[in-house]
């Protein structure tokens, strides 16, 4: 075996050439390939439906004992995307490690020896990430909605006359639930989804940023979790001003089933103008992280 | 063909490579010889477009990498063998590989078949040894059939059958036609395989030349001369224009003079010979003189450390 001559004829090698959808199907064979991806994606699924079942289940429990305050919060779709929280990270790992792993084995020096246009393999690791994680987000989300509203109909809920008030579930005897035609219900469990699929998008971009495992999961973190601390000890004035544009709050926004809550009225921005902002946030880092990996030795 | 004018590259206040000027041609292996940290991996990774020349350019088959259209059918590289997804199997990582180019998922168990790694295709390539990786990174580098390879290193890590296979396989490859370029830290190695060579060392160029030329134009021409009337050999050789050193076991290294003087001079002497034979130079000898004050981490005999 000392020669290389090929017996499998190669397509046309004149036309065209090397571009995003060659390295679409290369991203995608590298993302599940390996097994923490899957790993990833079931802690994702079965957190979202298993935190939906329990908190639903502990707070419908509740209900009886709750004075007219926390009736007022009791928000049936909220309990059932209590699993986003822990999904965020999850995500967010998912989305650094897909760029992060090859800085750390250097196998993006072999990823960026055989497309010579960089931002094409930007482009299609963000593509990949996005598609898989929208998917799952988005079923997990739905998934975990159904779900919480079962736990709450098996403890006797029943659902409010449409266009009810915030006054009507306080002084209700039975526990809320919500069907997904209610007011906001529907958007606010997609939006609970898309959020994740803009954070490991962002969390991708950083990954490009910082190459680094490591650094991009703390950074990653840090803004998630740390930041709201932060903000939280500034003087109340100032962190008023910050705290609706961290990306949790921005998170918090999207979910909120408005026209039910009051408590969060003029703290936070509405769920649409939070996705624009977050997607903006994301824009910009895929912007920088685009032209570092332009400009950077690999 | 690869194609070098006056790279250059620094890293911070470390100038790794420095007007490189040098050019591989097609149908034979060029050697791509220097000491560790000479600044070959740097030169390589700058013919891949991976890192930027701070000046100069360097172009494949006439083009910069960056205007490569199917870059893997074009130039194929073994740079790292290490640098392998520790979780994915062999298959998979040539594939992905392949998928980028368009190239057929028949090639991939060609080349697998090609390096002999089919058997362990399935695998995960974090539990290969280093050998397994070369092989792999071989494997990766003609996924596309290139008519330009560029390997760096790549016998590190095999045993003997392996290093054997490496050498003849880049020998058939470059008797296809293609262009290889190959480096090494092994002279004696390079001796073997290579027909051409590109020397540097602190990241310029000594040469750029054939195995043959470099040795017979760096080396003076010896010979070996062992007689029991050394001395008075020596007297003669010297008066004749030679230059002497007497050897520690009492044999006389000659230079300026050919065999056969050396031999009549020893009649005219009246000193019998018992050894007259032309010292060839290896190409290791040659390479060690030339960059003997090139050499960045210079080791310690046991016998310096302890003085």
């Amino acid at each position: 075996m000392t020669t290389a001559t090929v017996a499998t004829p190669m397509p046309a090698f004149d036309n065209g050439h090397a571009g995003l959808a060659n390295q679409v199907r290369s991203e995608w064979t590298k993302l599940r390939s390996v097994r923490s991806t899957w790993i990833c994606l079931v802690i994702v699924f079965v957190a979202g439906i298993g935190l939906s079942a329990l908190v639903s289940n502990v707070e419908a429990g509740q209900w009886s004992h709750l004075g007219l305050a926390d009736r007022a919060s009791f928000d049936p779709v909220r309990f059932s995307q209590t699993g986003s929280f822990l999904s965020q990270f999850v995500v967010g790992v998912l989305g650094a490690l897909i760029i992060t792993s090859e800085y750390a084995t250097g196998s993006i020096r072999t990823t960026l020896a055989v497309m010579s246009k960089r931002p094409t393999v930007l482009a299609a690791k963000l593509l990949v990430i996005g598609g898989v994680v929208a998917v799952v987000a988005e079923v997990t989300a739905f998934a975990s909605f159904f779900v919480g509203q079962a736990v709450l109909l098996a403890h006797g809920a029943k659902v409010l006359p449409a266009g009810s008030s915030i006054l009507t579930q306080v002084r209700s005897a039975t526990i809320p639930y919500v069907s997904l035609s209610d007011g906001g219900a529907l958007r606010a469990v997609f939006l609970s989804g898309i959020y994740l699929l803009l954070l490991s998008l962002l969390a991708c971009a950083t990954g490009f940023v910082l190459r680094h495992t490591a650094g991009a999961i703390a950074a990653f973190v840090g803004v998630i979790l740390v930041l709201p601390l932060i903000v939280s000890v500034l003087p109340s004035s100032v962190a008023q001003s910050f705290e609706k544009y961290l990306p949790s709050n921005l998170g918090l926004a999207m979910t909120l089933v408005t026209t039910r809550k009051t408590d969060f009225a003029g703290v936070l921005f509405t769920p649409w103008t939070a996705v624009g902002l977050l997607l903006v946030y994301t824009v910009a880092a895929v912007v920088l992280a685009g032209w570092l990996l332009v400009h950077r030795d690999a | 063909m690869i194609t070098a004018d006056r790279l250059a590259k620094s890293y911070g206040s470390t100038r790794a490579v420095n007007d490189l000027t040098f050019a591989v041609r097609a149908g034979v292996v060029t050697g791509f010889l220097g000491p560790n940290g000479s600044g070959k991996s740097t030169t390589m990774r700058m013919v891949m477009g991976l890192d930027h020349p701070d000046s100069g350019t360097v172009t494949i088959g006439g083009k910069r990498f960056a205007d490569l259209r199917w870059p893997l059918r074009e130039v194929g590289a073994l740079l790292e063998a290490k640098a392998i997804h520790p979780g994915r199997s062999a298959y998979n990582h040539l594939l992905a590989l392949a998928q980028t180019n368009s190239i057929p998922r028949t090639r991939v168990d060609e080349v697998l078949g090609l390096v002999g790694l089919e058997s362990v295709a399935r695998r995960k390539a974090g539990k290969f040894s280093l050998g397994m990786s070369q092989r792999l990174g071989i494997a990766s580098a003609l996924l596309g059939d290139p008519g330009v390879l560029l390997f760096d290193e790549p016998i590190n890590g095999l045993d003997p059958e392996g290093i054997l296979w490496v050498r003849n396989l880049l020998k058939s490859l470059a008797a296809e036609g293609r262009t290889i370029f190959v480096s090494s830290h092994l002279m004696s190695e390079m001796a073997l395989t290579a027909t051409d060579l590109v020397v540097i060392g602190r990241g310029q160029l000594i040469a750029d030349t054939t195995v043959a030329d470099f040795i017979s134009s760096n080396t003076v021409a010896t010979v070996l001369v062992r007689t029991p009337g050394a001395d008075r050999l020596a007297d003669s050789l010297r008066s004749a224009g030679a230059t002497v050193r007497g050897r520690e076991d009492g044999a006389l290294l000659v230079t300026g003079l050919d065999a056969a003087h050396i031999g009549d001079l020893a009649l005219e002497a009246g000193v019998a010979l018992h050894e007259l034979s032309p010292v060839q130079a290896s190409l290791e000898e040659v390479f060690m003189d030339l960059t003997s004050d090139m050499v960045d981490y210079h080791g310690q005999s046991p016998l310096e450390v302890g003085a």
